[in-house]
């Protein structure tokens, strides 16, 4: 059974600042349990996309050693003509709306882009079994509940991403 | 325009010069929001707590006795002190804030978490109070960075680091939240 760990932003600016341990933690985790990260292109965008993000402690973030080590990588782009991505894109954009309570012309595709990503790796088969590590909790719950809406019941895990679990976490959270 | 409410007693530019006060100084303000979070507590129990310099904490505890934001609640010695939760109101030109006890305790962070005081050097003290209504529906889940990033004008990634920067002073003070 392949677990495939999609990443977003959140949890690598919670590895940020002067002191890099969480980030060593968290590499050390992946590494050992011989996984990587997944990261969609949104999500690598965002973390290179601000150089004025510099001047912050936690804007600092080794990510790039990652990709150079192999433990984090690009997601395939998304295929928008997939009808399950499209529809899981449509519906997900609909529930981060309501979640928030903004309207729904205000929530972007790019926004979507985390459980878009989670409904292509399953309609491909390149998993069998999806972890969203994020600080995004509307796109956490979006996933969790309308995933299985599409019979993926039991394969998508959200896993909202504190300072403690960075903080205590071990390979055994990767296998 | 300035108003406050008639709790304290204290009118209110006496309050507003104190309040300044608070927000310039990350020391001050980390010992007003210690005193309203663990009160009534000793000057003695203040210095362990905070490690400032016992001379430092006196005068700040007197000062903020003089403003009414902290009160004597032991009159022998050792006094303890108990504090009064600010809310004072702004208005200028249309724009209203709120200086909130969450909002002084998000300054007090300034001096020990370098996020926060890069977003003030950047955004003001009234960027980080609007920020800080975006840290509650962030804790709640009720916004993401990327929507925070494009209402407050910032990079998805700014907005996330100053969200997560004030995670813990949203989280604690939640129940206060209006």
């Amino acid at each position: 059974m392949t677990t495939v760990y999609v990443a977003d932003t959140g949890v690598f600016v919670r590895c940020g600042g002067p002191d890099k341990e969480k980030f060593q933690r968290l590499r050390r985790a992946v590494r050992q349990a011989g996984v990587s990260l997944c990261v969609p292109k949104r999500v690598y965008e965002e973390l290179g996309g601000d150089p004025a993000a510099d001047a912050y402690p936690s804007g600092n973030i080794p990510y790039p050693d990652g990709f150079e080590e192999g433990w984090i990588v690009v997601a395939d782009d998304l295929d928008y003509t997939t009808p399950l991505v499209s529809t899981m894109m449509d519906e997900t954009r609909r529930f981060i709306a309501n979640e928030t309570d903004r309207d729904e012309d205000l929530t972007e595709k790019a926004d979507t882009a985390l459980v878009g990503l989670a409904a292509q790796l399953l309609d491909t088969g390149e998993a069998d079994h999806v972890v969203l590590l994020t600080t995004d909790k509307p796109a956490g719950r979006a996933a969790e509940t309308l995933l299985p809406q599409h019979g993926f019941s039991d394969r998508i895990e959200f896993r909202y991403v504190s300072v403690t679990y960075l903080e205590t976490l071990t390979a055994d959270e990767f296998r | 325009m300035a108003q406050s409410p008639p709790r304290s007693g204290r009118p209110p530019i006496q309050q507003l010069q104190t309040v300044a006060d608070l927000l310039e100084t990350p020391a001050l303000a980390r010992l007003y929001a210690h005193i309203l979070q663990y009160g009534p507590v000793t000057v003695s129990e203040i210095v362990d707590a905070l490690d400032i310099p016992q001379g430092t904490a006196y005068d700040y505890v007197q000062n903020l006795e003089t403003t009414g934001l902290v009160e004597k609640t032991r009159d022998q010695r050792p006094y303890e002190y108990n504090g009064e939760p600010i809310a004072l109101t702004l208005s200028t030109d249309g724009e209203t804030q709120t200086i909130t006890p969450a909002l002084i305790a998000a300054v007090a962070r300034r001096d020990e978490d370098e996020d926060i005081d890069v977003y003030i050097d950047r955004h003001g003290l009234d960027g980080l109070a609007v920020a800080l209504a975006y840290a509650y529906e962030y804790v709640e889940g009720a916004v993401n960075h990327r929507i925070a990033a494009r209402e407050l004008d910032l990079s998805p990634l700014e907005a996330e680091i100053i969200l997560q920067a004030l995670e813990p002073v949203a989280t604690k003070y939640a129940d206060t939240a209006t």
